[in-house]
């Protein structure tokens, strides 16, 4: 009945050690991936998945704070909630996608595993960010610059998204999939959908009158960036008396 | 074709997205209701999301229009043409029955839906993100784009579904040349009809400054190809 054998454990038998504690799901994401995707296919792997998902909010609601800090103010609170909301919102636009790229790739891994493949990346993502929060802090207290913050920013997701992406590819070859074409489309319709959240939820690093304002008008990420590039996005910008901008 | 019944229940939509020609064997062996209503089921849930996707950007009851209708395409697309299909296999060297060549092309536009519903919470965010759709507004080009994109969408789906039926043909031919044959020439009919009965059906995404409806006054007039046309012209105007 079934083409392909079914997967097999990894070789290292450090790789099979359960996961145990949160520490322990961050020692393995960083250092032993394969760990990770050995948990995810057994018995406790929803546990695994919850986790993860809980430390990547936790993570995220973090930076987003780091963020938040370049205005203050609202922006305090706002920008950690549509950093971590804005990252569950893509990952659930795009695990049907990945699902379906996995199968038509080979891969042998059920929705619940790419779904936990997923939340691994995300875990990783903003692991990665909590890294590079005190920098971006850094910045964010002695820079007045819209754009270069926004730029930064971009910069640090651009970094946590490829090891990420990574972290995910190593899966997918692990669950037999005989292609990788189908991840690289898929890395690019998610990266896709980050960016124009970043646009659909604005502002995020600066501040408006509204929480909302891109539900109202719409905008691509590209024309969202000239426009705040040429000066057009202003309103989108801290004001003076704040921060002395 | 002896496939043992167990491993009919395990046959799973993955193992098809995969390819396995045992699992698309086993889809098509046998007439069971159980399959068939699996089959439509996927094109109901799968199409409809998809078709709720396209008309939400219209307008919320056009959402509920383009979910009924995109199902209905496809299930009439392939009973329709389900007599033609199957005497144009024995006709182009593939030795299958009715039910068989029917089953098959449920099978793969189960498959085509079931990615078409994968991708439906993506077109919707894409739509979600562009202009509304109002009457006056300068945004024909974003229209035009986003058909374009649903249309690469679509046939991302169709060619997808098409080479794993190209595989099950193959499997069944035992030769390369009659699985072509056959597959081009159910290609050819199932986009003919079914591309004019979506022209017929039409709108699924809608048109500003034309209302909401199930279907237009003059779905007769046109066809599906010169509307892809122009939109393709009017986005690189």
């Amino acid at each position: 009945m079934q083409d392909n054998p079914p997967l097999r454990p990894p070789e290292d038998p450090s790789d099979r050690e359960p996961l145990n504690g949160v520490g322990a799901a961050i020692e393995a994401i960083l250092r032993q991936p394969r760990r990770v995707h050995h948990a995810l296919r057994q018995a406790g792997g929803g546990q695994v998945i919850g986790a993860m998902i809980l430390v990547a909010v936790v993570c995220a609601l973090i930076y987003g704070v780091v963020v938040g800090t370049f205005s203050r103010g609202a922006q305090l609170w706002i920008a950690p909630l549509k950093i971590a909301g804005g990252l569950l919102i893509a990952s659930v636009i795009c695990l049907p996608s990945l699902y379906i790229f996995a199968c038509l790739s080979g891969s042998r891994a059920k929705l619940s595993e790419m779904a936990g493949l997923l939340c691994g990346m995300l875990f990783l993502m903003t692991l990665l960010l909590i890294g590079l929060a005190p920098v971006a802090w850094l910045f964010s207290e002695s820079t007045k610059s819209l754009c270069w913050m926004g730029a930064l920013h971009l910069l640090f997701w651009m970094i946590a998204t490829i090891f990420g992406l990574r972290f995910l590819g190593a899966g997918f070859a692990a669950s037999q999939a005989k292609s990788q074409a189908g991840l690289r489309v898929w890395a690019m319709i998610f990266v896709l959908v980050c960016l124009q959240l970043t646009t659909a939820l604005r502002p995020i690093i600066g501040t408006s009158p509204t929480v909302f304002p891109g539900a109202m008008e719409k905008k691509f990420f590209l024309m969202h960036w000239f426009d705040c590039l040429e000066g057009r996005g202003e309103q989108w910008r801290e004001q003076p008396t704040a921060k002395d901008y | 074709m002896n496939i043992p019944k167990p491993a009919l229940l395990s046959c799973s939509l993955a193992q098809l997205l995969r390819g396995e020609v045992a699992a698309l064997m086993t889809w098509t062996s046998d007439w069971r209701r159980s399959q068939v209503t699996r089959d439509m089921l996927l094109v109901l849930v799968g199409a409809g999301a998809f078709g709720a996707a396209l008309g939400c950007w219209r307008d919320p009851l056009q959402a509920v229009f383009s979910a009924i209708k995109l199902p209905v395409i496809m299930l009439l697309t392939a009973t329709g043409n389900a007599l033609l299909n199957a005497m144009l296999a024995p006709l182009l060297g593939l030795q299958i029955k009715f039910r068989q060549s029917f089953l098959a092309i449920l099978a793969s536009f189960a498959l085509a839906a079931a990615i078409l519903g994968a991708f439906s919470p993506l077109a919707a965010f894409v739509i979600w993100s562009a202009p509304p759709l109002i009457e006056g507004a300068n945004n024909s080009s974003t229209h035009a784009a986003i058909l374009l994109l649903l249309v690469v969408v679509i046939a991302f789906a169709g060619i997808t579904a098409n080479v794993r039926l190209f595989q099950l043909l193959q499997s069944l031919a035992g030769r390369q040349d009659s699985a072509v044959r056959v597959l081009f020439a159910w290609l050819i009919s199932n986009l003919f009809f079914g591309s004019q009965l979506s022209w017929v059906l039409r709108p699924f995404v809608g048109s500003p400054g034309l209302p909401v409806e199930f279907l237009r006054t003059e779905a007769f007039d046109g066809n599906f190809f010169e509307a892809v046309f122009h939109s393709a012209v009017r986005l690189f105007n």
